[in-house]
C-alpha cells in the first residue's frame, strides 16, 4: 500500500512541483460523542461515532480535499486536527509529535501553525470588532509573530494582500459582502504564519462568481507562503479542482484515497462511483451518457452503525462478507487505496475530451 | 424537446397544448425604510406544456421574487407589483380579486421550495398535511383526504407509505421531505409546477432522486415545470430552456444546448468558466470580477457593464450602445436566442 500511494503522490506533487516532507500524519483517528438520557443522572446510552477510524497523511505545499455528504464527520474530522476536540482514540502525529501529547509552549505553537476557516462568514466572525481588530486577534495570543509597533501596518498588508482595500480596517463586518467576508477570515488566519490551513467548506456559502474568486486566492496564497490544506467540501467538482489528492469519506470513516485523478476517473469503492455518478455535467454533449447509479435508502445513523462495511445496507455488491468484515483501506489492485472487498475500478464521469 | 413558439397566441385556454403561463414585463419593487429595492425590472417568459424552463441566477438576481409574484406569496408590504401581467388560464391574474386568484392557483399552479424542513408544519402529521389539499380544494371527508395522501406519498416514492402517514416531518430525512413537499405540490393535478431550488439543501446523491422523481412525474402529468437554480449543473441536466437573470432581469435565453455551447451574454460566459467542472481538474478558474449589484443602487446602462470584461465606455462605444448609459434590451440575435448585450454577436463570435 504505502508503496503505490507514495508513488502516486510522487507523481502528482511533480505537476504541482511543490510538495515536500510529511507535515501531518493522521492515525486510526476517532471520535465518539456520548449520547445521555435523564436530566439529574445523566446516564451515557450509546455513541455517535462521528469519526471512527480515518488515517490521512498531508504533505508541505499539498491540498488534500476531504469530501462527503452530510453528517459523514468530515467537519468533526477538521475540529480534531485544530485540537478544538480531543479525539477519543487514534492520534494526529504533527511533524513527527503526538499532539495529544503535546503541552503548554507544543501545543500553542501548534495551533498557531494549524489555522481553520469557517464556512459561514456571517458566524465566524464577531460583529462587534472592527476588520482590523479580528484579524490581529491572534497576535495578543501569539504576539513574538508580528513586532506590536507594525501591526497596524501589518494588518493592512494582510488585508492588501486577500484584495480588500486596506482602509477598510476600521470598518465592521456587516458592511462586507459574503465574498468579502471569506476573505476577512483568510487573513485572519493568515496573520499567524500557519504552515496548514483547514478549510471547512469555504466556498459553500457564496455565489458561484464569487466562489471562483476565493478558490483563485487559495490557490494564489499556497504558492506563496507554501501553504497546505486540508479542503473539506460537499462540492465535488471544486474538491478536484483544488485538490491534490481527495479522501472520500462515509459514515466516519475513509473509503477511498488517490490523487484527483484516480479517484475521479477510476473510482473503486461503490459509494465514491455512485457519489461521482450524481453531479450533474456542465457539458450539453455528455448529457445522458454518464452511468447513472442511483443509491438506494438513507445513510444508517452512526449511533448505530452497520456491522462490517459501513456501506453494505446501501451497496449492490454486498455479500455475507460484507457484513462480517470491515474491509480496510488497501491498494487492491487499483493503484489506490480503497475500502472495499470487491474493489473494482470503474468510469462513472465520462471524460470531456473538448 | 420544446421551444416557446413565440408567435403563438398569448396564454391558451386549458387542454389547447401550448403556452400555459406567460409572464409579461413583471416588475417587482420593495420599499423599504432605506429605499427602494427594484428586485424584478421587466421580466417576461413564457411556459409550454411539458417544457422544465430553468431560471438561473445568483442571490439576488431575481429569480425568485418573480415566482414568489407569480405564486402571489410576496409579502406586500414591503413587496409591490408595480407593474407587468401574470396570464394563466387566459386570464391575468394580476387584474384579478384575491379570492379569484386562490381559486385558480390552488389547483393549477404549485410551489416546492428549498427549505423541506420550514415549509411543513411541524405539528401536524405530513399525511394530515397532504391531504389538506383534498380537504380545502376538493371537500373531501378527513378519512377519503387521508386515503389519497397515502396514494400520492406512494407516486412520489417514499417506502412504506402507508405505515409513515401518520408520522411528524422531524422523522423524515431531508430527501423524503421533499418527497412530502411535491406530494402536496401535485395532489390537485397542476399544470405549472414552480420548483424554488428544490435540491440545494439535499446532498448530492439525494439531489438526483429528486430530480429523477419531478422529471418522472412531469412525464406523467405534462405538467410544465419552472425550475429556479443557481447550479450550472442541474440546469443542464433537467431543462429544454434556460432564462438567465442578473438584477431583476433576463439577461439571456435560448434552449439549454444553445446556451451552454456558446453563451450571447458576458454574464452567462463568466457563470461558465467561473465554475469548476467534475468532468476534468481544468485549469484557473476564471472569476467575475467584482460583486454582484446592490438593487436598491442598480448601475445605469447595462446593471452588468461594471463587471463586465467587454464593455465599451465612451468613444469605444458604437453610438447609441454606450454600455454605462444606455441599457442593451432583451433582443433576438440568431434564431432561437436572445440576449440582452449591445455586443452579443462578438460574445458569439457570429
Amino acid at each position: 500500500m504505502s508503496e503505490s500511494t507514495t508513488g502516486a503522490t510522487a507523481a502528482s506533487g511533480a505537476l504541482r512541483g511543490a510538495i515536500g516532507e510529511t507535515l501531518l500524519e493522521v492515525r486510526d483517528l476517532q471520535k465518539h460523542f456520548p449520547l445521555t438520557q435523564g436530566v439529574l443522572f445523566k446516564r451515557t446510552v450509546g455513541h455517535v461515532r462521528a469519526v471512527d477510524g480515518v488515517n490521512l497523511t498531508m504533505h508541505r505545499g499539498e491540498t488534500v480535499g476531504l469530501v462527503g455528504e452530510s453528517g459523514c464527520g468530515k467537519s468533526t474530522v477538521s475540529k480534531l486536527l485544530v485540537a478544538l476536540e480531543k479525539p477519543t482514540a487514534g492520534s494526529i502525529l504533527y511533524k513527527g509529535r503526538d499532539v495529544a501529547k503535546m503541552g503548554g509552549r507544543a501545543l500553542k505553537e501548534y495551533r498557531r501553525e494549524v489555522q481553520i476557516i469557517f464556512q459561514d462568514p456571517y458566524a465566524s466572525l464577531n460583529p462587534r470588532m472592527t476588520v482590523g481588530d479580528i484579524v490581529a486577534e491572534g497576535w495578543s495570543v501569539h504576539a513574538d509573530v508580528a513586532p506590536k509597533k507594525g501591526r497596524l501596518q501589518r494588518t493592512q498588508e494582510l488585508l492588501d494582500r486577500v484584495g480588500l482595500n486596506p482602509d477598510y480596517v476600521n470598518r465592521y463586518p456587516h458592511q462586507f459582502s459574503g465574498g468579502q467576508r471569506q476573505r476577512i477570515g483568510i487573513a485572519r488566519a493568515l496573520a499567524l504564519r500557519p504552515e496548514i490551513i483547514v478549510c471547512d467548506e469555504p466556498v459553500s456559502a457564496l455565489d458561484v462568481s464569487v466562489q471562483a474568486q476565493v478558490v483563485n486566492l487559495l490557490e494564489d496564497l499556497q504558492d506563496e507562503f507554501g501553504l497546505s490544506y486540508l479542503f473539506i467540501a460537499h462540492d465535488l467538482s471544486v474538491v478536484r479542482h483544488i485538490s491534490d489528492r481527495v479522501a472520500v469519506m462515509y459514515l466516519g470513516s475513509i473509503v477511498e484515497e488517490g490523487t484527483d485523478e484516480q479517484v475521479y476517473t477510476a473510482p473503486s469503492h461503490p459509494y465514491t462511483q455512485a457519489l461521482l455518478s450524481s453531479v450533474p455535467l456542465h457539458e450539453p454533449h455528455l448529457r445522458g451518457q454518464k452511468d447513472r447509479i442511483l443509491l438506494q435508502g438513507d445513510v444508517p445513523s452512526p449511533a448505530d452503525p452497520p456491522s462490517g462495511c459501513r456501506f453494505r445496507t446501501r451497496c449492490w455488491k454486498a455479500q455475507d462478507i460484507c457484513a462480517q468484515e470491515a474491509p480496510a483501506l488497501v491498494d487492491r489492485g487499483q493503484g489506490h487505496p480503497s475500502a472495499c472487498h470487491f474493489a473494482e475500478a470503474r468510469t462513472v464521469v465520462p471524460v470531456d475530451v473538448e | 424537446m420544446t421551444r416557446p413558439d413565440l408567435s403563438q397566441p398569448r396564454a391558451a385556454a386549458p387542454g389547447t397544448g401550448g403556452t400555459v403561463l406567460e409572464v409579461d414585463d413583471l416588475h417587482v419593487e420593495f420599499r423599504t425604510r432605506s429605499g427602494v429595492v427594484n428586485a424584478v425590472n421587466g421580466v417576461s417568459y413564457r411556459l409550454a406544456e411539458r417544457e422544465t424552463l430553468a431560471i438561473l441566477g445568483e442571490s439576488g438576481s431575481g429569480k425568485s421574487v418573480s415566482a414568489q409574484a407569480i405564486m402571489g406569496i410576496l409579502d406586500t408590504p414591503p413587496a409591490v407589483i408595480t407593474g407587468g401581467g401574470i396570464w394563466f388560464e387566459g386570464r391575468d391574474l394580476l387584474q384579478q380579486s384575491e379570492e379569484e386568484q386562490r381559486k385558480v392557483r390552488g389547483p393549477g399552479i404549485s410551489m416546492i421550495f428549498q427549505d423541506a424542513l420550514s415549509s411543513l408544519n411541524p405539528v401536524y402529521s405530513v399525511g394530515y398535511q397532504i391531504g389538506e389539499m383534498f380537504r380545502a380544494h376538493r371537500g373531501m371527508s378527513k378519512k377519503d383526504a387521508k386515503k389519497r395522501a397515502v396514494e400520492l406519498m406512494d407516486r412520489v416514492r417514499i417506502p412504506g407509505a402507508g405505515a409513515r402517514v401518520n408520522d411528524y416531518p422531524h422523522q423524515f430525512s431531508g430527501g423524503m421531505r421533499q418527497r412530502v413537499m411535491i406530494a402536496m405540490a401535485i395532489a390537485l393535478d397542476p399544470r405549472v409546477l414552480i420548483a424554488d431550488e428544490p435540491t440545494t439543501a439535499l446532498d448530492v446523491t439525494v439531489q438526483a432522486q429528486v430530480m429523477d422523481l419531478l422529471k418522472d412525474l412531469q412525464r406523467e402529468t405534462g405538467m410544465g415545470l419552472i425550475l429556479i437554480t443557481h447550479d450550472l449543473g442541474v440546469v443542464n441536466e433537467v431543462a429544454d430552456n434556460v432564462a438567465v437573470m442578473y438584477a431583476g432581469r433576463i439577461v439571456e435565453r435560448g434552449t439549454v444546448d444553445d446556451v451552454f455551447a456558446n453563451p450571447a451574454h458576458p454574464y452567462t460566459d463568466g457563470l461558465m468558466s467561473s465554475v469548476p467542472q467534475v468532468e476534468a481538474k481544468g485549469g484557473r478558474l476564471l472569476p467575475i470580477a467584482g460583486q454582484p449589484p446592490n438593487l436598491a443602487a442598480i448601475p445605469s446602462g447595462c446593471p452588468f457593464h461594471p463587471r463586465c470584461s467587454r464593455r465599451r465606455l465612451g468613444a469605444a462605444a458604437t453610438p447609441g450602445r454606450e454600455c454605462a448609459t444606455d441599457l442593451p434590451p432583451l433582443r433576438l440575435v440568431v434564431p432561437g436566442r436572445e440576449a440582452a448585450c449591445h455586443y452579443s454577436e462578438e460574445v458569439l463570435g457570429v
